[in-house]
């Protein structure tokens, strides 16, 4: 789809009446174009708009104990974890920040335009790391994350497989170490169903799970995240994802050297 | 929105005072009964707690990432529900009220989104309302109109653009 196309398109988006299939297109677009991004959220915000002129209805009583609860029982229960929480979902904030910063670019289309994004993705790993460490050095004290605790690598297809995807590493002395997968363009109707489980496997054969995914969007993207309390991730630089059936869906390396 | 992300319950219940009442009335409106609707604010909520990392204030108000979440959700029910490829939504009448029911905390949101609705024409403020609370395509309104897809189009952009630049004018000191 092209800026054009999609522009036609942004006003039926922003009122909710595109079909799935339009939807799709659409929003695989705004993944990488920041123009129609902005274009999208403008008339996005002046839809809402009508939701926000409706005459109030009597919301029900109850209802607000039971949204708390729902909430409470997805974040786990509160009490002494609740700091570690806090630090985890700043860094998950941070990463997304980054992967919404232009990773979007790289991680657009499926797998048939994903080997061409990707080399451009390796040409801009120095870049995206860099922009990684300026993210985290605003949600945790400058002096807490150096430079060398981050780290990237690329995710590749086995064989003739679709998709790809990146992991990022966060390995400190001082914070607990984290890890961060994105994934885009996999297909489970195809072959490989779901769910995903990330491993992280080091030079001795040991393995970190670092997550699961047990639902994919419509671009066949999703991106998991791991905060590990005991383990060192030093060394554990293989990065492997494998479907329900234990086949390897895509793996690669972080390079920790860097 | 810190709150909110690491599961806060103060920051939910904050959340939830605010926002609950314009998110539950759209749930109503949007899915013709209150347990469909109560039902839609629980998963507003919980969406927007997962959801709170990729909130980015830069491009849009918390206000409307709720109530954007909150038509997206119904429109996808709704889509799940019946089984086709678009919304079949509720329709109860084509133009919000614009006033008249008394509130115990008037929302500013509220107020706000009366005013820049009011930057509408009558003829604008239907054909919004026929798609987002009707659920009509364009092209479903040009054929219904009689008048060409890409006048629909056109004007669907227009009004949306006014009803923008009408809160811009507002939010600006």
């Amino acid at each position: 789809m092209t800026c054009l196309d999609v522009r036609e398109l942004l006003p039926e988006l922003a009122v909710g009446v595109l079909s799935a299939d339009q939807r799709t297109g659409v929003e695989r677009h705004l993944q990488w174009c920041a123009g129609c991004r902005k274009e999208a959220a403008d008339l996005g915000q002046a839809a809402a708009t009508f939701g926000f002129a409706l005459a109030p209805a009597p919301v029900p009583q109850g209802l607000g104990e039971r949204v708390v609860s729902r909430v409470r029982r997805a974040a786990g229960a509160p009490g002494t974890a609740r700091r570690a929480r806090t630090a985890a979902a700043s860094i998950v904030a941070a990463m997304v920040a980054v992967a919404s910063l232009g990773w979007g670019a790289v991680m657009a289309g499926r797998a048939d335009r994903f080997e061409e994004r990707a080399a451009q993705a390796e040409r801009s790993q120095a870049e995206a790391l860099e922009r990684f460490q300026r993210v985290l050095a605003n949600v945790i004290p400058a002096e807490a994350v150096s430079a060398g605790d981050t780290h990237l690598g690329q995710l590749s297809p086995v064989a003739t497989g679709a998709g790809g995807g990146f992991a990022l590493q966060l390995v400190s002395p001082t914070i607990l170490d984290f890890s961060m997968v994105i994934v885009n363009g996999l297909d489970p109707a195809e072959t490989d169903p779901l769910p995903y489980r990330v491993r992280l496997v080091n030079a001795d054969g040991q393995e970190l799970r670092a997550g699961r995914i047990e639902e994919l969007d419509a671009d066949g993207r999703a991106e998991v995240f791991h905060q590990f309390k005991r383990a060192d991730l030093t060394g554990f630089t293989s990065v492997v994802i494998v479907d329900a059936d234990g086949d390897v869906v895509l793996s690669g390396t972080v390079d920790q050297s860097a | 929105m810190e709150g909110l992300l690491a599961g806060n319950e103060e920051a939910v219940r904050a959340l939830y005072a605010r926002y609950a009442r314009p998110i539950f009335t759209l749930g109503l409106r949007l899915l013709g009964n209150s347990e469909a609707a109560e039902e839609l604010t629980q998963d507003v909520f919980l969406a927007a707690w997962r959801k709170a990392a990729r909130f980015d204030p830069s491009r849009g108000r918390l206000s409307t990432w709720l109530m954007t979440i909150a038509h997206n959700l119904a429109v996808d029910r709704l889509r799940r529900d019946t089984g086709v490829t678009r919304p079949h939504l509720v329709l109860v009448d084509e133009v919000p009220e614009m006033g008249g029911v008394d509130e115990e905390e008037p929302l500013i949101e509220r107020d706000a989104a009366i005013r820049a609705l009011d930057s509408l024409s009558d003829a604008e403020k239907r054909l919004l309302g026929r798609a987002y609370f009707g659920g009509l395509t364009a092209r479903e309104i040009a054929e219904a109109d009689g008048i060409p897809l890409g006048t629909v189009k056109t004007r669907l952009r227009t009004a949306l653009i006014k009803v923008r630049r009408a809160n811009q004018d507002k939010e600006r000191p």
